[in-house]
């Protein structure tokens, strides 16, 4: 606790206080200004205390938001430009400080052993020793600290609520590792777009998307079910608001059916949570939510089947995948531009996220049996999600529609269940977030300046706004899928693991071929939105004098546009620390669904399990073991 | 027979608050100051819970049989019942300080019938005798028949009252029948003494039966499960808002009790308790029919009450299905889940009651949707416990609701068997629940009042801000860390080996204080624009 606070006050805190004071003292500065306040005061802290311990730094990252939330409640209504720079510089704090989560990767790209630092160059020698060793500190001299072997990172366990066995436990593993970086980095970016757009109430949008980012870290970070479930929870309600008191013209019909279908899906899951852990303490007798135990369960195959439709339902409906889709354009039109972007970036990663993290390892049998046809509704997800984008007229619902579309890959890899279909599907998920939400933010430029979206008011922009068209239509190479940017390594990656998959009975190359067709189409429709849109003479006499993209705009969209070429052009970085992660889960799976489908109907626990060593533990373990066979003859009798 | 300092101890809480009701009818006699008589009577409940609470915490003490002895059980389950009952009633009594002085219709017998009304509530849940089982309901009943009736010259409230009354006698009636037939068939009052003749098959099994069937349905009449809930959303309509609150949360987790002491000791043998045939499974399809009925009818409701009277028909049918995995599980974790659920219920209802009253003002009651519309943006210290208040009602976490509803789902998930699609049930009818709980937060920030509508003014008054505190305190602190009250309610009721007094004692003090403090700043902050306030509309009367 005292590490945590410790952590909180040394690091982040004077990042805040110390950017907030620059820009007061030099209230012109600009963005550029604020910009190299926070590097500039990263760098001061990191220089004068090193970096922050490793002990605790996902609880720091966890609560920093939830920190700001409750100072945000208390600053004052009227000052409403300092509540939207306190978030800002707040949330951006929180981004630096995720930064550390890389201490491992930066090191192994670097420097993975003295031998290997020694034989590189000599550039990167100083680059090492005189920038980022310091700055990663215990990170970096850590070596058990890597992503270059499976296993959960920065794990931290604490007893919350005994009764139940549920534990506050964390823990970052290399497939969560992105998902946390890019949530840290697009929720600061979704506050700063909406700057100008949202001038009501602004304390209480702070305040929504503060809290929002408390659940959205802590659904990626939590290793209990329960704590799992609460954080899923917890996401609904900030997102709720922000659709509803800041959205377009139905926004309260977009918001409800958003809270009602999630909640449908979630409680379900609930249900089949609460279960699974009955089931496991049936077993063992330990009642416990620590996924790294439940995952031992061996559950018989019509059981598993039940339960992975309760888990997949709630995933696929954030997803979203086809049929459960209707919510998100309603979701995604009414929303403001922030609100778009943190879902199409953040929340919707979270069902994919949950599917591999959840429900396909706890159920592995059942998630093999099933995955042929959930492939298919991936794929029509594709197709569908395609062919709708390209009739809309509007461009925030072709965006939404074409989410669709590309989630389908981010299913169609992940079920694919082939490490480059899985690893494929995580970067699909990362690049999605990059490309779509800078896609939602440039929608958002063009509303604010015109109010309207429709394709047909537009035309010509590109002589009018020339910085503008340029970072479109590379936005746009990356959603296409264009190769040197984000877009190509996820779809090609998945496409190839989804080809070579022994899971979809045979199939797998039809598969390929017609997801294949969902870059095509891809194409047709993004093209056709950026010829409508800057090409062609210009139509209306009011697109003759629009703004080009502000100092502000171009400092946010800034980031994605590196990133999509970043990723596009060195993928290894990305993908190197999931590799492991994901080899280990794909062993595990395939092991273990093996033994499911031996075993039939049978339950009991996989192979190689081991109760807990905790002496405290042990004894009821034993005890329950004799209850246990004690039930089960009595179920057995009743059967009979 | 013997009358010692230790029998006197036992019955310490009922008789605290039956002095206090006594006390309260000379204070009321001289009190200048009717608002300051809920402080009194909330100190006085206070009183009663605290003694429970220590009383909880001396542990189970066997009472030889005798004048009490043998009518009255002095058990941890009735201790604990105690604290909701008296927490929930002195919670109604502050909000009641607050709203009557605001619609000028102050009278101190409020307090007086609230006090008689909770302490027929306390000997309820100590009820191990059909003969006081009765006498302490009709206790219970009378002042609630009272309370309702309370606002005399409003039709709506003499109808409420009315259908309430003879609803309820009739309830009273079937219920006496039951009891009546009961003693025919066994020759005994005593809920332990009839088990025991159940269990020896000893009593005729049509009588037996048919005893069980009225007396199930008289007790359901009380809890307003479907179908014998017509009664409810009118009387919690013409109720004023405090006697709401109360019936909401005090009677229903009185009835539970006694439920609980009726089902598994006088009907506990398996010949009655099983799952083919006796109560189990009519208490699951009553639950099933209660949440499904309950949360449907709650969506197409106009007012706001109404809606808060179906949501609590929807609440009693989580806790019948707590009572039937109770059975399943031999009390175990369902019977904990079920106290837990009533406490944290309790505390959910009262914010939520609570903030309705905030919200309204003398004249301008706020009764339907519309009249929050826009509250959330001029009002925001009134919306947002609201807010919490029914986000916890509908399940969300980590509020105390959640916890409530996780915790009886997972005692249906470990009971399993049939019960799991009860729970399955429970979870679908609650996501059709968050539907209309969400309506209120939609139009209390999402919504604009209508041109030229009547806009909701919020009253100003310490007494019901205290009581929104020390219910929002409650509702955090079972949803957040309700690690030491599942201790409280742990299976068996044994109490953790290392559970602390002080906890709650320190809970409690926070609470209290909060609430003190919360109403010291508002009393001062009114007392500042009253001055401003008032010289204007004094001409016009």
């Amino acid at each position: 606790m005292t590490q945590i606070l410790t952590t909180l006050l040394v690091w982040p805190l004077p990042w805040v206080l110390l950017t907030l004071l620059f820009g007061r003292v030099f209230p012109r500065s600009g963005t550029l200004g604020y910009v190299g306040a926070m590097v500039g005061a990263v760098f001061l802290t990191t220089m004068t205390f090193g970096a922050p311990s490793p002990d605790g730094i996902l609880s720091a990252i966890l609560l920093w938001p939830a920190l700001g939330a409750l100072i945000a409640l208390f600053l004052p209504r009227q000052w409403s430009d300092g509540v939207r720079r306190f978030a800002s510089v707040w949330l951006w704090a929180g981004f630096a400080l995720s930064l550390y989560l890389l201490g491992p990767v930066v090191r192994e790209a670097l420097a993975p052993n003295p031998e290997a630092l020694a034989s590189s160059g000599r550039l990167v020698q100083i680059a090492w020793e005189h920038f980022f060793a310091p700055f990663f500190g215990a990170f970096g001299s850590d070596a058990s600290l890597t992503f270059a072997t499976a296993g959960y990172r920065f794990t931290e366990d604490a007893a919350w609520i005994e009764t139940f066995g549920i534990h506050y436990k964390l823990g970052v593993d290399g497939i969560s590792l992105w998902l946390i970086i890019l949530t840290t980095l697009l929720t600061p970016i979704a506050l700063d777009v909406s700057w100008n757009s949202v001038s009501t109430k602004v304390k209480e949008f702070a305040f929504s998307f503060l809290l929002l980012q408390v659940g959205m870290i802590g659904a990626f970070v939590a290793l209990d079910l329960f704590l799992f479930y609460v954080m899923w929870e917890l996401m609904l309600v900030p997102m709720y608001l922000i659709i509803g008191i800041w959205g377009g013209k139905d926004r309260v019909y977009a918001a409800v059916k958003f809270f009602i279908y999630t909640m449908v899906g979630s409680l379900l899951m609930l249900v089949a949570i609460l279960y699974v852990v009955m089931q496991l303490k049936a077993e063992t007798g330990i009642l416990t939510f620590d996924l790294t135990q439940i995952l031992w369960l061996k559950l018989p195959r019509t059981e598993q089947l039940v339960l992975f439709s309760a888990f997949a339902l709630a995933f696929a409906i954030k997803v979203p995948m086809f049929p459960f889709h209707t919510w998100l354009p309603d979701a995604h039109v009414q929303a403001p531009t922030g609100g778009s972007v943190i879902l199409a970036a953040v929340l919707l990663k979270l069902g994919g996220y949950g599917f591999l993290r959840f429900a396909m390892p706890l159920f592995p049998w059942a998630s093999r049996y099933i995955a042929p046809t959930l492939a298919v509704f991936a794929i029509i997800g594709i197709i569908y999600g395609a062919y709708c984008a390209w009739v809309q007229r509007d461009i925030k619902k072709l965006v939404a529609y074409s989410s669709v579309s590309h989630l389908g890959f981010v299913m169609l890899g992940l079920f694919s269940m082939t490490s480059g279909g899985i690893s494929g599907g995580i970067l699909q998920m990362v690049s999605h977030g990059i490309s779509t939400g800078a896609l939602f933010i440039l929608v958002g430029v063009i509303y604010d300046r015109r109010h309207t979206r429709d394709l047909a008011d537009f035309g010509g922009l590109a002589k009018v706004m020339p910085v503008y068209a340029t970072i479109f239509v590379i936005v746009t190479m990356s959603s296409v899928g264009l190769p040197g940017t984000n877009g190509f390594v996820g779809e090609f990656m998945v496409l190839s693991g989804t080809f070579v998959s022994r899971t979809f009975n045979l199939y797998q190359k039809i598969f390929t071929l017609f997801a294949a067709t969902g870059v095509i189409l891809a194409a047709i429709y993004m093209l056709h939105a950026v010829l409508k849109t800057f090409w062609g003479p210009i139509t209306r006499p009011e697109n003759e004098k629009l703004q080009d993209l502000t100092s502000r705009e171009r400092w946010i969209l800034a980031p994605l546009v590196v990133l999509v070429f970043w990723i596009g052009v060195t993928p290894g970085f990305f993908l190197h620390p999931m590799e492991a992660s994901v080899e280990d889960f794909m062993v595990t799976w395939t092991a273990r669904s093996d033994q499911s489908y031996r075993s039939g109907e049978e339950r009991g626990m996989y192979d190689g399990w081991q109760p807990p060593a905790d002496p405290a533990e042990a004894a009821p373990a034993e005890e329950g073991a004799e209850e246990t066979a004690a039930n089960e003859a009595a179920a057995e009798g009743g059967a009979g | 027979m013997t009358f010692d300092i230790d029998t006197m101890m036992l019955v310490g809480p009922l008789l605290t608050v039956a002095f206090g009701g006594l006390a309260m009818m000379l204070v009321d006699a001289f009190a200048k100051e009717k608002a300051e008589l809920s402080v009194v009577s909330a100190v006085i409940l206070l009183a009663g819970a605290s003694f429970s609470l220590a009383l909880w915490f001396s542990g189970p003490r066997e009472v030889e049989a005798g004048m009490i002895g043998s009518y009255l059980a002095y058990d941890r389950l009735a201790h604990f019942l105690d604290l909701v009952i008296c927490g929930g009633a002195a919670l109604a009594s502050l909000l009641a300080g607050g709203y009557l002085r605001e619609h000028r219709i102050e009278r101190g017998e409020f307090y007086v019938l609230l006090l008689f009304s909770a302490l027929g509530a306390m000997a309820l849940v100590r009820a191990v005798d059909l003969l006081s089982m009765f006498i302490a309901l009709e206790t219970l009943s009378l002042g609630v028949y009272g309370l309702v009736a309370f606002r005399r010259h409003s039709p709506r409230a003499a109808e409420g009252a009315l259908k309430y009354f003879l609803l309820g006698s009739f309830a009273s009636a079937i219920l006496l029948f039951g009891i009546s037939m009961l003693y025919g068939a066994t020759g005994h009052t005593s809920l332990a003494e009839i088990h025991q003749v159940v269990a020896a098959g000893e009593a005729a099994p049509t009588l037996l039966i048919l005893s069980m069937l009225l007396m199930i349905t008289g007790l359901a009449f009380k809890i307003s499960a479907v179908p014998f809930h017509a009664w409810a959303p009118d009387a919690y309509q013409g109720a004023v808002t405090p006697a709401s609150t109360y019936m909401a949360v005090v009677v229903k987790a009185a009835v539970f009790g006694v439920m609980i002491r009726v089902l598994f000791i006088a009907f506990g043998d398996e010949s009655l308790a099983n799952a083919d045939s006796g109560w189990p499974p009519a208490l699951a399809a009553l639950a099933a029919i209660t949440m499904v009925f309950g949360n449907l009818a709650a969506l197409v409701q106009k007012n706001v009450k109404r809606m808060l009277a179906y949501s609590s028909i929807s609440h009693a049918g989580f806790l019948l299905m707590g009572l039937v995995a109770a059975w399943k599980l031999h009390g175990g974790s369902g019977l904990s889940a079920v106290l837990f659920y009533l406490a944290s219920y309790t505390v959910s209802n009262v914010l939520a009651f609570g903030s309705l009253i905030l919200v309204g003002s003398r004249g301008k009651e706020a009764v339907s949707y519309e009249d929050l519309a826009g509250v959330g943006r001029r009002h925001p210290w009134v919306a947002v416990p609201f807010a919490i208040g029914v986000l916890s009602l509908m399940g969300f976490p980590p509020l105390a609701g959640f916890f409530g509803k996780y915790y009886v789902i997972l005692a249906a998930a470990e009971a399993g068997g049939g019960m799991l699609w009860l729970a399955v049930i429970a979870v679908l009818s609650s996501a059709v629940g968050a539907y209309y709980y969400l309506r209120v937060i939609v139009f209390l920030f999402m919504r604009k009042p209508e041109e030229g509508a009547p806009v909701a003014v919020p009253m100003r008054s310490g007494h019901v801000v205290a009581a929104l505190v020390m219910a929002g305190y409650y509702v955090l602190r079972l949803g957040i860390t309700p690690g030491a009250y599942l201790d409280l309610v742990s299976p068996g009721l044994d109490g953790a080996t290392d559970l602390d007094v002080s906890v709650f004692l320190w809970d409690g003090g926070i609470a209290v204080v909060a609430g003190a403090i919360a109403a010291a700043l508002t009393t001062l902050r009114s007392g500042a624009s009253d001055d401003a306030d008032e010289p204007a509309p004094a001409p016009a009367e």
